[in-house]
């Protein structure tokens, strides 16, 4: 490693919020991963024998059912961690594929700065930003006849990368113009050649920082489609879905939306302290 | 951090609210004694997360509407709290011809609301505007009976042949041929009489003028608000109504409403959510004050009779067996009722003799295997190859339904794809032929007969191309002989031999998989008196009274200002 990448991150292991985000998305990605092996239960099944009190509710947080059951009697906790999977997997899908499109957008529009190319590139953005997110993303999802994971990362992540094109446009625009990249093509390297070596390298560090805060977005985004019933159809647990059927169980089962509620908020304040502390640690003014 | 302690602080907020939502308060009590006088006044105050979009006889568009249109308009007839059709604006009737003329004398001097007296004229009028094709009447082939219905609903006639005034407090009704539930039918408010202003044909501009019991405030009808009625003082039952008025306020949601009743802003509730029904169920405070309605509603799988794998008869029959309807109760165990045959319980006609459709699993793998479509649970190997759509509804109850189904449907090699959409598109849908394999069914009686199901449910007649009340596509032409002549049998007995024998052939042919019954539970205000459910109604309000301890505003006293304030900060309402 070089002497950079690895002052960058020590400076990301001295910030303590840093760190506490770097574990507890590996925390979320361990839940994901190994959760739904440990528990026990099926995910789709409803226990109509242990899952359910005398009163025909669900029953509490116990050892068989670590965080209980929901409304049809199913283990919360496995359908938690099944729920982290299609979280993680759309998130990180969707802000890869955003990532992609906004890193090659704007690097193209910030080089070809001021030509007919920009220009129509960054009145695509400009539309796409001026219209409502969220209303066009619940009318492309009602639009599929059936939505699964991956309408909905492709959804996301083609709906998602706008923001990206504009940043990634102005630190290309600068770099362009830094003496080095001038050295080159004064030397003549080709503009891919100048592209790859020079400036996707130093695009990299905010891509990666916005890409990481991205995936919080991207996790709330789900969230927020599936609670309102435009996300996957159940039985596939998500956790937006996972809210919005607990939410009349407030008050006898307070567990049902408590348990997915507090996972979107840890994975979000996850992400969002993990790219925080990344932006620092990349900081060229910090070198 | 900050934002850390921020959000930490909110949950135990959220918390906090949890653990004092558990707790019912206690009602606000009634004024007087067990025997205490009916007294006038008071507005009785209702709420509904639904709306309305017509206030109309003639556009009876909403499961809400009835209840109103029962308030603001008299009938010729009405039911009582059996479901037996009694005289209302009409003091007696006679049948002759063998139940093909029904000759009705209305009581001299009732009023409408605007003043004028109902006359034989303006029950003719009323039909004639409700039945007209120009209405969007959904219920007018009810009346098809009537001799020259057919005429008048292609607009070869301007007058309906069969309705005759013999005077002006006498109406005939001619028939083509016996119709048993001409009565019932009559009961419900479509053709009951309107004032002159509705004029000879529907428009959606008429403001609604009756002569029931309550009549619309000055602006009462605030569009997706509220609507207030007022009593009418011409009424024909003398001394009734005793409210001063009653107001339904639209688009307030369970909770919201569990609230305004506990606070005392809402005198009857019955849209709970499960939880909180329980706890009111179980606050014996509470609990003497609430009741179950009828059952009157039927809900079951309903199969594509066109459409395979439905269209064999054994996949259905495999269905029918392989469901655990007690496992689909317990989905809303305060609400659901286990339901096996077609007519619910608490409607005449209902039969226990019919045969049930019970879960039994090794008969629903035979049905599957006489299909040509053999299972074998133990390798997950054989049953219909492909995925079946089953489309429902967004966010209700259906949602949570259907899982259950699901799982259980797996067991004999069906395996269910849920679709979710909308609920428009899913009418449009699931009611459109060769559309849907399989969605869920749902009805509740428009009159209280066996017919108000077996007819437009399942008879040949009732499928359409678009908007099929027959949403299974079924057709035998045996069990449409047989409610056909139920229909035309004048005898109790007899008829109701016919409308078993339909009911056995549904049971066994299946084109649903009846699976529960839904029960509304009403919670009325121990000071709101004379409150009992009635079985088509819900709720009777000409006979209500009010009978609070410190009026209206007592609930100030008994919560608190302090504590009302705090309530409605946190759900956002706007305390009186």
């Amino acid at each position: 490693m070089s002497e950079r990448p690895r002052e960058a991150l020590r400076r990301f292991f001295r910030q303590r919020s840093a760190a506490l985000g770097a574990a507890i998305v590996g925390f979320l990605v361990l839940f994901a991963v190994v959760g739904p092996l440990v528990s026990g239960h099926p995910v789709e099944a409803s226990d109509f024998t242990r899952g359910i009190t005398a009163d025909d509710l669900p029953v509490g947080p116990n050892l068989t059912f670590w965080l209980g059951t929901d409304r049809l009697f199913r283990d919360v906790f496995t359908r938690l961690a099944v729920g982290a999977r299609i979280s993680l997997f759309i998130a990180f899908a969707a802000t890869a594929l955003a990532t992609v499109l906004g890193g090659l957008v704007g690097i193209v529009a910030g080089w070809l700065e001021g030509t007919r190319v920009d220009v129509v590139l960054m009145r695509l953005v400009d539309v796409g930003l001026a219209f409502p997110f969220l209303l066009l993303v619940m009318a492309l999802g009602a639009a599929l006849e059936r939505t699964t994971a991956t309408t909905i990362f492709l959804t996301l992540g083609l709906t998602g990368w706008l923001g990206t094109a504009r940043i990634i446009r102005a630190k290309t625009m600068q770099i362009r113009s830094l003496d080095f990249v001038v050295a080159a093509r004064a030397l003549g390297q080709s503009t891919l050649g100048i592209l790859a070596r020079h400036i996707l390298p130093n695009v990299a560090g905010p891509l990666l920082v916005i890409a990481t805060i991205s995936v919080a977005q991207m996790i709330l985004a789900e969230s927020v489609l599936s609670y309102l019933g435009a996300g996957i159809a159940p039985p596939t647990p998500t956790w937006g879905h996972m809210l919005f059927d607990g939410q009349d169980y407030l008050t006898v089962a307070p567990w049902i939306a408590l348990a997915p509620g507090f996972a979107i908020l840890l994975s979000v304040l996850g992400f969002n302290l993990l790219g925080e502390g990344l932006r620092d640690a990349v900081d060229p003014r910090k070198d | 951090m900050r934002s850390i302690l921020g959000r930490t602080s909110a949950l135990v907020l959220l918390a906090g609210l949890v653990a004092c939502g558990r707790e019912v308060p206690a009602p606000i009590p009634r004024a007087g004694g067990e025997g205490a006088p009916p007294a006038r006044g008071g507005t009785l105050e209702l709420a509904s997360f639904a709306d309305i979009r017509a206030l109309d006889p003639a556009n009876m568009a909403d499961g809400l509407v009835p209840q109103m249109l029962e308030a603001m308009f008299a009938g010729l007839v009405d039911y009582d709290h059996e479901g037996h059709v009694v005289p209302d604006l009409a003091e007696r009737w006679t049948v002759e011809d063998e139940g093909k003329t029904f000759r009705f004398f209305l009581r001299e001097g009732a009023r409408f609301h605007d003043g004028a007296e109902v006359t034989a004229e303006d029950v003719k009028r009323s039909v004639e505007r409700a039945l007209h094709p120009s209405a969007p009447n959904p219920y007018a082939s009810y009346f098809e009976s009537l001799s020259g219905f057919a005429e008048f609903a292609a607009k070869k006639t301007e007058r309906l042949a069969g309705v005759e005034v013999e005077g002006r407090y006498v109406v005939r009704f001619r028939l083509d041929q016996p119709d048993a539930v001409f009565l019932p039918v009559l009961a419900m408010p479509m053709v009951r009489p309107t004032c002159k202003s509705a004029g000879d044909r529907y428009t959606d501009t008429w403001v609604a003028c009756g002569a029931g019991p309550f009549k619309l405030a000055p602006n009462g009808w605030d569009r997706g608000r509220e609507l207030r009625l007022v009593r009418h003082d011409g009424y024909y039952q003398r001394g009734k109504p005793l409210l001063d008025g009653v107001r339904w306020t639209f688009h307030v949601n369970s909770t919201s409403q569990r609230f305004k009743l506990t606070r005392g802003e809402l005198d009857v509730m019955r849209e709970f959510l499960a939880p909180d029904l329980v706890a009111f169920q179980t606050d014996p405070r509470w609990r003497p004050f609430g009741a179950y309605e009828a059952n009157k509603q039927v809900n079951g799988e309903s199969m594509n009779c066109e459409l395979p794998p439905f269209d064999n008869v054994e996949v259905r029959r495999a269905v029918a067996a392989a469901i655990d309807r007690e496992q689909l109760r317990k989905i809303r165990a305060t609400n659901l009722v286990v339901q096996t045959r077609p007519v619910p319980p608490d409607v005449p006609g209902f039969d226990p003799e019919v045969p049930a459709q019970t879960f039994d699993l090794p008969r629903a793998l035979e049905h599957m295997k006489n299909a040509g479509l053999a299972y074998d649970p133990a390798t997950g190997k054989g049953g219909w190859p492909h995925p079946i759509p089953y489309l429902v509804y967004k966010q209700g109850l259906t949602e949570a339904t259907a899982q259950v189904l699901a799982q259980q449907l797996a067991k004999i090699g069906l395996r269910l794809e849920i679709r979710i959409v909308n609920y428009p598109t899913f009418m449009a849908i699931r009611n459109r032929r060769r559309q849907s394999p399989m969605a869920p069914g749902f009805w509740q009686q428009d009159f209280p007969d066996a017919l108000s199901f077996l007819e437009p449910l399942w008879t040949t007649r009732s499928i359409n191309d678009e908007d099929s009340n027959n949403t299974s596509f079924y057709s035998n032409p045996r069990y449409d002989a047989l409610v056909d002549k139920a229909r035309r049998e004048p005898s109790e007995e007899r008829r109701r031999r016919l409308t078993t024998e339909a009911q056995k052939i549904l049971v066994d042919e299946a084109p649903w998989a009846f699976t529960y019954g839904y029960r509304w539970y009403v919670q009325a205000q121990p000071y709101v008196r004379e409150h009992t459910a009635h079985p088509v109604w819900g709720i009777e309000l000409s006979k209500i009274w009010i009978d609070r301890a410190g009026g209206r505003m007592a609930s100030r006293a008994l919560f608190g200002h302090d504590a009302r304030t705090t309530f409605a900060s946190v759900f956002g309402d706007r305390p009186r």
